[in-house]
């Protein structure tokens, strides 16, 4: 693969608003290169690697990461603060406990059907399927051929983006978990996530006073 | 100002694992008795708060009571010889919730990393205009949307109402002729047999309405019945 196309890679991410396919990329250097040139889905991974590298060492704020079944361009965690403020996609609230149960037990038993997630987790789950369908995370992909034909549940492109997971398979594995719930890792970014919310709280809070207290003026 | 944030559980299962790991239970040897009381308080507590999830907890409840009652009765077998422990299904159940439950902490820790991700497109001057074109409109359809769509559609269209008035061809001296031919010689029989085969609710009513007549001509006597919401009538001689 001549160099030329790690610009021309490079570009055909920048220009996708969407996550950008491997398989795509490839297309598009066919359509207009012919069919001649070799050009593989491991060469784009190459590239996307050796691109990275070199934001890293000129310190760029953004980086390619690999995300439902593509590639896009997207910035660092530490200026998600100012990036979002301009954002139109509301920083929308986080999911409550009940749907990422939900959502887990369908994105590793997937295809599955309402009874049994229901089966599962003890509880009705009407409501917590609707709110996911709604959120389109999660999709109806026909039925089962048990009794009643019930409607099989799994999960959709943009869960894995929800997430920053680029393949179904990045899941970690269930007996993984168990070992990871001892490890002092885990402890520690659990004890970040609590330390995220705590920010958000306070932010919140602190929005709220500002405002009190401009009204007492 | 303090916030103050009760524990909230999932369902009957969450609220089972959360006893299990305060009082540090071992799960493959679960207190029933003990953990049976400890779930009614918290569900006598529930009951008055939210009805619409009690269902799944009063599920719970008696599977405990089941699972309580057969650890007392002598010990079942399998196939092997193997003693049944009553619990198992609960134990398994329990196990099996506990890991997509770790799942889900796992999610939400991805779900944090991943809320300080931003990605190109989502500013407002972004906004794009609407595509024409009939196989970019139709892009992100899933099915999900168009059964959404459809039942809509459907719901939008209310049927009109159509009333239709029916006659009913029972007379009062039609039934009082019913029931003097059942009666006749002075024969008893109780009410519910009187009406017994009959499918409109105003046939029984009219009939009913004849009895009352006939009591009233002195042709036929009523008597009180041993059954509850019953009597019998009986036949008088030339009344």
């Amino acid at each position: 693969m001549d160099n030329i196309y790690k610009s021309i890679i490079e570009a055909l991410i920048f220009s996708s608003d969407e996550p950008i396919p491997a398989s795509e990329i490839i297309r598009a250097v066919k359509e207009i290169d012919g069919d001649d040139v070799a050009i593989t889905p491991k060469n784009i991974e190459d590239t996307v690697d050796l691109l990275n590298e070199e934001y890293d060492n000129e310190d760029k704020s953004f980086g390619i990461v690999r995300v439902a079944n593509g590639f896009a361009f997207a910035t660092k965690p530490e200026y998600s603060k100012y990036v979002g403020f301009l954002s139109s996609v509301k920083s929308h609230r986080r999911l409550s406990h009940a749907a990422l149960e939900t959502l887990s037990i369908i994105a590793y038993k997937q295809p599955i059907t309402k009874p049994e997630i229901e089966a599962i987790r003890g509880v009705n789950s009407d409501y917590m399927l609707t709110t996911l369908l709604e959120k389109k995370l999660i999709t109806i992909k026909g039925r089962a051929d048990t009794v009643g034909r019930p409607l099989l549940y799994v999960t959709t492109d943009e869960f894995l983006k929800y997430f920053g997971l680029y393949k179904i398979s990045d899941l970690p594995k269930p007996r993984e978990v168990e070992e990871i719930m001892q490890d002092a890792d885990f402890l520690e970014q659990k004890r970040q996530i609590m330390m995220n919310q705590m920010d958000e709280i306070i932010e919140n809070e602190i929005d709220n006073s500002e405002s009190s207290s401009n009204e007492d003026n | 100002m303090y916030k103050i944030q009760l524990d909230t559980f999932e369902g009957p299962l969450d609220l089972l694992l959360f006893f299990i790991k305060r009082d540090e239970l071992d799960i493959y040897d679960i207190p029933i008795s003990y953990i049976t009381k400890e779930f009614m308080t918290y569900f006598h507590l529930m009951e008055q708060l939210d009805l619409e999830t009690a269902g799944d907890f009063i599920l719970m409840a008696s599977t405990l009571m089941q699972i309580k009652a057969r650890m007392l009765l002598p010990k079942e077998v399998d196939e092997k010889g193997d003693e049944i422990d009553p619990r198992m299904d609960l134990v398994n159940a329990l196990l099996e919730y506990k890991r997509y439950k770790e799942m889900s902490e796992e999610l939400s820790i991805f779900e944090s990393q991943q809320r300080r991700v931003k990605y190109r497109g989502n500013f407002v001057a972004d906004e794009k205009s609407n595509p024409n074109e009939l196989d970019t409109l139709l892009k992100n359809i899933s099915v999900y949307d168009l059964v959404k769509a459809f039942k809509k559609a459907i719901e939008q269209k209310p049927e009109e109402p159509v009333h239709q008035v029916q006659r009913f061809n029972v007379t009062i001296e039609e039934q009082i002729t019913y029931i003097l031919d059942k009666t006749d010689f002075g024969r008893e029989l109780s009410f519910l047999e009187l009406i017994e085969g009959m499918q409109e609710k105003l046939r029984i009513v009219v009939t009913f309405i004849a009895l009352l007549e006939l009591t009233k001509m002195g042709k036929i006597g009523l008597r009180e019945s041993t059954e509850f919401n019953n009597f019998s009538i009986y036949g008088l001689p030339d009344g």
